[in-house]
């Protein structure tokens, strides 16, 4: 844990907290990091996952004139940045596409669903076979992302600064980081009418007095061990009551303090009530929201789901997320980024379907620095691979941290003593973030 | 010593009547080289006056010396170094030869170390696996003819410049001349720039003179008790295969396993905290190592020295008292109770039993107590779930059956109490189906000889050896030569699929193995043990069991009690738990040496050897830290804190609520620390968590707390429906006709294992003031299940 306070300050926040004497805020506040860097352009990310490898040929990278079996059904639409076209299905996209920018050249080598997750967030190659272990952290060892912003930035606000919607991403994990930098997760889908945070609602039966009266009971218990994690799980107590004590924590989970007018154009989707509850977190200080969205691997029959649902959650989503963001003069502060862990094969199957194809991915990238308006890079006329420069997962993790303000070349020892760096190698993508 | 200098030193003492007091050593100084450096030492009775003296040579053109104590040699000749310390002042001979016709510096001696302790082989540096801006060197140098082809041959012969050695682009970046990512790592014109130089001059050459290899590395001192904030300079000497020695204090690598306690700077000054605890100073040298213990015990402290139960306490309170720490008292007999149940049994004792206990006033109940809790069932559920996290138990590794098989035949090792050396040479020589009875299915998850040899060795020796796959062990003796040969004795292993499915494990064919960037192999054979031969057929494995439990094997007795004290101690004597080495020592040498030499004597009776530890009177103390011990965390003050393995906290909330957790698919009744799938989808083994069983680590096991922890346990459903459950301790209690006072204690000894205190009671029953009887229970109950003297095992 780093908490810079010491354990004798953690036990008096530790039962003072449940009896609402220390909040979250001033606790924060103690543990404030180093001073913000003015020149860091981001204090937050927004990280929008497409599990399962979104079909980015259909969306960000059309090929027109390629044979039929590559260009497939959908025809290109004109947006507001002279030049540059989108899929027919992005029209609210294409309406704002100076405010975000198309990578079109990724590309790697790791053509595995879960072993893709876990290079794409942890920036390392798995060492575990494909087909495992999905919906729980396989990362073991290396930590992703989200995990990495937590332990280099930690909070600054009334949430916990990393967060995965609706469930965990998974290699979401802290890895040898520990169970302080692991993502705080909802556990609940925030497009049910009756969306809670996992844990975080009163129970029912026990109302606010009860509620105060069990504070007092448990500090009126005197055999409260003073060493160790048991003095530091005293502080993440106090984190949790404020948690649910705290109006500006409950807000920040409230969605339905928002007017439906904007929870409609997120889209009443999965994706899109998570991407605004994304928002509202990290308007309450949360450094890395983290959104797992499924269903992109799309083998058979592609066209028709892709079409119906996931290219417009996409669209509605994400062009409801910059516009926001910018409407309210959070944009260029936070970087969002929209990914999968591959792209799909050019050639349409015999099952009308695309496969899986890490040698070419478009990625969206808007804010936080970004140069809004850009397409960096492009794929050949077949769409199989970057005509030149491929952007590697380790670049786009490098940029990542780099407009966060987190040094890469950081290095953390594993449990065996070995240095690994935050990323291994990689370069910033200059001509995305200038 | 020889003569002459026995001679020098009675002159010394007798000439100058204050200097019997101190001592300069070594006697006399040969510097033979351009780069030979030696470093002085003055020894006082109250400790290091090293750096406190001052120096002078007589002739400055032969020899300088620096204000640290370091002589250097400028020509060849004779001279003298003056050394003053007080009143005194003593005179070193100084021989100085080799500087007109140097001996070529010998690339892998003399240029390599250079690299290595100037980091720029290291693992975040150059020594990456794609290097760093294009340079890249093998990690920690373990790769000489690479890093020489790649200083010498890679980037168009930039990098070194025999025509103009000081243009080399070595020596710009290293001395940050031309601008370097690095910064600058070596001083300009300092004892490892000359080398570099003198190297380049020479021609740059992959060979250079034949210098004997590194035997052995000297410290001096070997031990040193320090006050708070004070020095101490060391003194390494590199002692050659050949016998011949020489300095190399300014050229090894220093670290401290206690940077708060002590730390060391690159020129060997250990500078003591202000804490008072123990370091040891790590030194490497060309792959050798050796560590310099420091003590720094407590200032004006005499502790008393409590009653010893057996030879455990004996050792800790010879710690303590050389340390000025006091022990803290005996804990009472209720946390014994809760302490002893939880952590031999992982379960909670029931408020019966605590009644019980609290009762029995016969002086051996505590004796009693352990031998029961070693015969529950528990015990083997237990021990089988921990033998398990680290033998690779993972469903997904070995299936579903090898899972249930292992854990089975786990369970019935501890149960039988089967000695531990017999235990060991099943896993390690494990054949037959890998879904019967039996620990062959660990050979799907060690799928590969590597991995085999490198996690048995982890489990069993305590030897971390995976970093001797690709490189020399960067703190330890062991090489590639090593691992490899380690895993020739895994070669042999197959697996062959069996009529009907299924899988056995075999042994075909042992071949000798060796690394991929290598094309030679290495003979198999245990770790620092001799070739032997092979037939062909013979099972390798066979000798490595022999080899492991052999009587005079200096790790595997070692490993498992330090294992064992680990789990009851709440901290290994060495840390973490599986990485012996000798630049790792224990926290307390003489104990753990005790402890292993009891398991031998005991035949490797895992019970009786766990009774010994809870009998002890170390293991029987209070975690309640006296303000004088609070600061300790290696001696065993006090007891530790620790916290609950995730299965053995869902057990106990299930007990204290008395709504056992009920696993879906499972037979009621099944408790978590019998369930043996352990990637059963359950969030409550997620956020305090349960390890997957990844490796043969225990450190994968997460104890570290975190808000969904805080949130799940004091506002979840899932809890609250066990506190509130119409079947539940709460609605028992509040439906009964006990008084409030009685319900409070009653879920007091449930939770807590003890009775409120008179002022506990007091604030407690305001909560039957407040409510009604069911509603008091609950929120008496939440509060005892949320305190942290519940969710920990103090």
């Amino acid at each position: 844990m780093s908490v810079p306070i010491n354990r004798r300050t953690a036990i008096r926040v530790g039962t003072a907290g449940m009896l609402g004497g220390l909040s979250l805020p001033r606790l924060l506040q103690m543990q404030a990091t180093a001073a913000p860097d003015a020149k860091v352009p981001a204090k937050a990310c927004i990280f929008l996952f497409l599990e399962g490898g979104p079909s980015t040929i259909d969306m960000w990278d059309l090929k027109p004139d390629a044979p039929v079996e590559v260009r497939g059904p959908y025809k290109p639409i004109a947006t507001s940045v002279p030049g540059t076209f989108v899929g027919e299905h992005l029209p609210r996209c294409a309406h704002v596409a100076h405010k975000y920018a198309i990578l079109r050249s990724h590309s790697h080598d790791d053509n595995g669903h879960t072993t893709g997750y876990h290079y794409v967030m942890t920036g390392y190659k798995a060492d575990f076979a494909d087909g495992t272990n999905t919906r729980k952290p396989n990362n073991v060892l290396y930590p992703s992302i989200g995990s990495v912003v937590s332990r280099e930035l930690g909070g600054r606000g009334a949430v916990p600064p990393y967060v995965n919607l609706p469930h965990p991403l998974t290699a979401g994990g802290a890895g040898l980081l520990g169970a302080a930098h692991s993502p705080f997760v909802l556990e609940g889908d925030p497009v049910q009418p009756d969306f809670e945070v996992r844990d975080l609602a009163p129970v029912a039966g026990v109302d606010a007095r009860r509620r105060t009266l069990r504070g007092k009971l448990l500090a009126g218990l005197d055999g409260e061990p003073a060493a160790g994690q048991a003095a530091a799980m005293g502080t993440y107590y106090a984190k949790a009551h404020d948690l649910m004590t705290s109006p500006a924590a409950r807000k920040a989970f409230d969605l339905r303090a928002e007017p439906e007018k904007l929870r409609a154009a997120y889209g009443h989707t999965t994706l899109g009530q998570c991407a605004l509850l994304a928002r509202r977190l990290v308007e309450a200080g949360c450094r890395f929201v983290g959104v797992d969205h499924s269903g992109w691997d799309t083998h058979f029959t592609c066209f028709p789901s892709l079409e119906k649902d996931l290219i417009p959650s996409v669209d509605m989503a994400f062009s409801a997320l910059v516009t926001d963001l910018d409407d309210r003069g959070l944009l260029d502060s936070t970087l969002v980024v929209m990914m999968g862990e591959m792209g799909r094969t050019p050639r349409v199957n015999a099952q009308a379907g695309r496969d899986h194809w890490s040698a070419a991915q478009s990625v969206l990238f808007a804010g936080g620095g970004v140069k809004p308006g850009r397409v960096v890079g492009a794929t050949n006329k077949a769409a199989t691979a970057p005509t030149a420069d491929p952007v590697g997962v380790e670049d786009i993790l490098r940029t990542l941290f780099h407009q966060m303000g987190i040094d890469s070349s950081k290095t953390y020892l594993t449990p065996l003593g070995r240095p690994v760096s935050v990323v291994n190698g990689g370069r910033v993508i200059r001509d995305l973030v200038g | 010593m020889s003569k002459p200098t026995l001679a020098l030193l009675l002159t010394l003492c007798v000439a100058l009547p204050p200097a019997h007091a101190q001592v300069v050593t070594p006697p006399a100084v040969r510097l033979d080289s351009p780069e030979a450096s030696q470093q002085l030492l003055v020894t006082l009775p109250a400790g290091d006056g090293t750096r406190s003296a001052s120096y002078e040579v007589g002739d400055p053109a032969v020899a300088t010396v620096d204000v640290t104590g370091l002589v250097t040699p400028r020509a060849e000749g004779r001279t003298e170094v003056l050394v003053r310390s007080g009143a005194a002042t003593l005179r070193v001979p100084v021989e100085v030869a080799g500087l007109k016709t140097p001996r070529p510096v010998s690339f892998e001696q003399e240029v390599v170390p250079i690299l290595t302790k100037a980091s720029c082989n290291g693992g975040g540096c150059h020594g990456k696996a794609e290097g760093q801006q294009g340079f890249k060197l093998s990690v920690f140098g373990f790769d000489p003819a690479a890093d020489h082809a790649a200083l010498v041959k890679e980037s168009r012969g930039r990098r070194v410049f025999p025509a103009s050695p000081a243009n080399s682009l070595l020596l710009l970046k290293a001395t940050g001349q031309v601008p370097h990512g690095g910064g600058r790592k070596v001083e300009l014109g300092g004892l490892h720039y000359r080398r570099l130089l003198r190297w380049i001059s020479e021609g740059a050459a992959a060979g250079g003179s034949a210098v004997s290899p590194v035997a052995a590395l000297e410290v001096e001192p070997v031990r040193r008790t320090l006050a708070l904030g004070g020095t101490q300079q060391l003194r390494v000497t590199a002692v050659a295969a050949d016998g011949s020695r020489r300095c190399v204090t300014a050229e090894a690598e220093y670290a401290s396993n206690a940077g708060a306690i002590a730390g060391a700077d690159g020129r060997g000054l250990v500078t003591a905290g202000q804490a008072p605890g123990e370091a040891a100073i790590l030194v490497r040298y060309l792959g050798a190592v050796t560590v310099c213990r420091v003590t720094l015990p407590r200032p004006g402290a005499t502790v008393a020295r409590p009653d010893a139960n057996n030879f455990i306490d004996g050792h800790v309170w010879d710690k303590l008292a050389l340390l000025g720490i006091p022990a803290s008292d005996p804990a009472d007999d209720a946390t014994f109770l809760r302490r002893a149940s939880l952590d031999a049994t992982g379960t909670l004792p029931t408020a019966e039993e605590a009644r019980a206990f609290l009762a029995d006033a016969s002086p051996d109940r505590r004796a009693k107590l352990v031998d029961r809790l070693l015969e529950r069932p528990e015990y083997a559920d237990y021990w089988a779930l921990k033998w398990a996290d680290v033998l690779r138990v993972d469903k997904d590794a070995v299936t579903p059956a090898g899972a249930v098989a292992m854990t089975r035949w786990l369970r019935r090792q501890v149960h039988e109490n089967r000695p531990y050396d017999q235990f060991a040479r099943a896993v390690v020589t494990a054949r037959g189906s890998t879904s019967a009875d039996g620990p062959a299915a660990l050979f799907k998850a060690l799928d590969t000889p590597e991995v085999a040899a490198r996690s048995l060795s982890q489990v069993f020796l305590g030897v971390r050896i995976e970093c001797a796959q690709c490189h020399h062990h960067p703190s330890e003796r062991w090489g590639q030569d090593d691992y490899w040969a380690l895993a020739g004795l895994f070669s042999g292993v197959a697996r062959k699929p069996l009529p009907g499915g299924g899988e056995s494990v075999v042994w075909r064919v042992g071949t000798d193995l060796g690394p991929p960037t290598s094309k030679k192999t290495v003979p198999a054979r245990p770790l620092g043990a001799a070739p032997a031969a092979f037939a062909p057929g013979d099972d390798r494995r066979v000798r490595l069991a022999d080899w492991m439990t052999a009587p005079d094997n200096p790790y595997f007795a070692t490993a498992v009690a330090n294992r064992l004290w680990a789990h009851y101690f709440g901290r290994g004597l060495v840390e973490p738990v599986d990485d012996l080495r000798a630049t790792n020592p224990a926290s307390n040498e003489p104990l753990l040496a005790a402890l292993a030499a009891h398991l031998r004597a005991l035949k490797y009776d895992l019970k009786a050897f766990t009774k010994t530890l809870l009998l002890s009177r170390a293991y029987q103390l209070s975690s309640r830290a006296t303000p004088a011990n609070a600061g300790d965390e290696q001696n065993f003050s006090h007891a530790a804190v620790k916290p609950m393995p995730a299965e053995v906290l869902l057990d106990a909330i299930g007990r204290v609520t008395g709504v056992p957790e009920k696993f879906n698919g499972w037979p009621a009744g099944y408790r978590a620390i019998e369930v043996w799938d352990n990637r059963m989808p359950s969030y409550f083994f997620r956020i305090f968590g349960r390890p997957v069983r990844y490796s043969v680590c225990e450190c994968e096991r997460g104890t570290d707390p975190s808000i969904a922890q805080a949130l799940h346990l004091m506002n979840s459903p899932e809890i609250a429906g066990k506190v509130q459950a119409t079947t539940g301790t709460a609605r028992r209690l509040a439906d009964s006709k006990l008084t409030p006072d009685a319900v409070v204690e009653e879920l007091f000894l449930a939770g807590l294992g003890r009775r409120p205190t008179p002022a506990e009671a007091g604030r407690l029953r305001e909560a039957f003031a407040e409510g009604t009887r069911q509603s008091a229970a609950e929120d008496v109950l939440w509060a005892v299940l949320n305190s942290k003297e519940f969710l920990y095992n103090r």
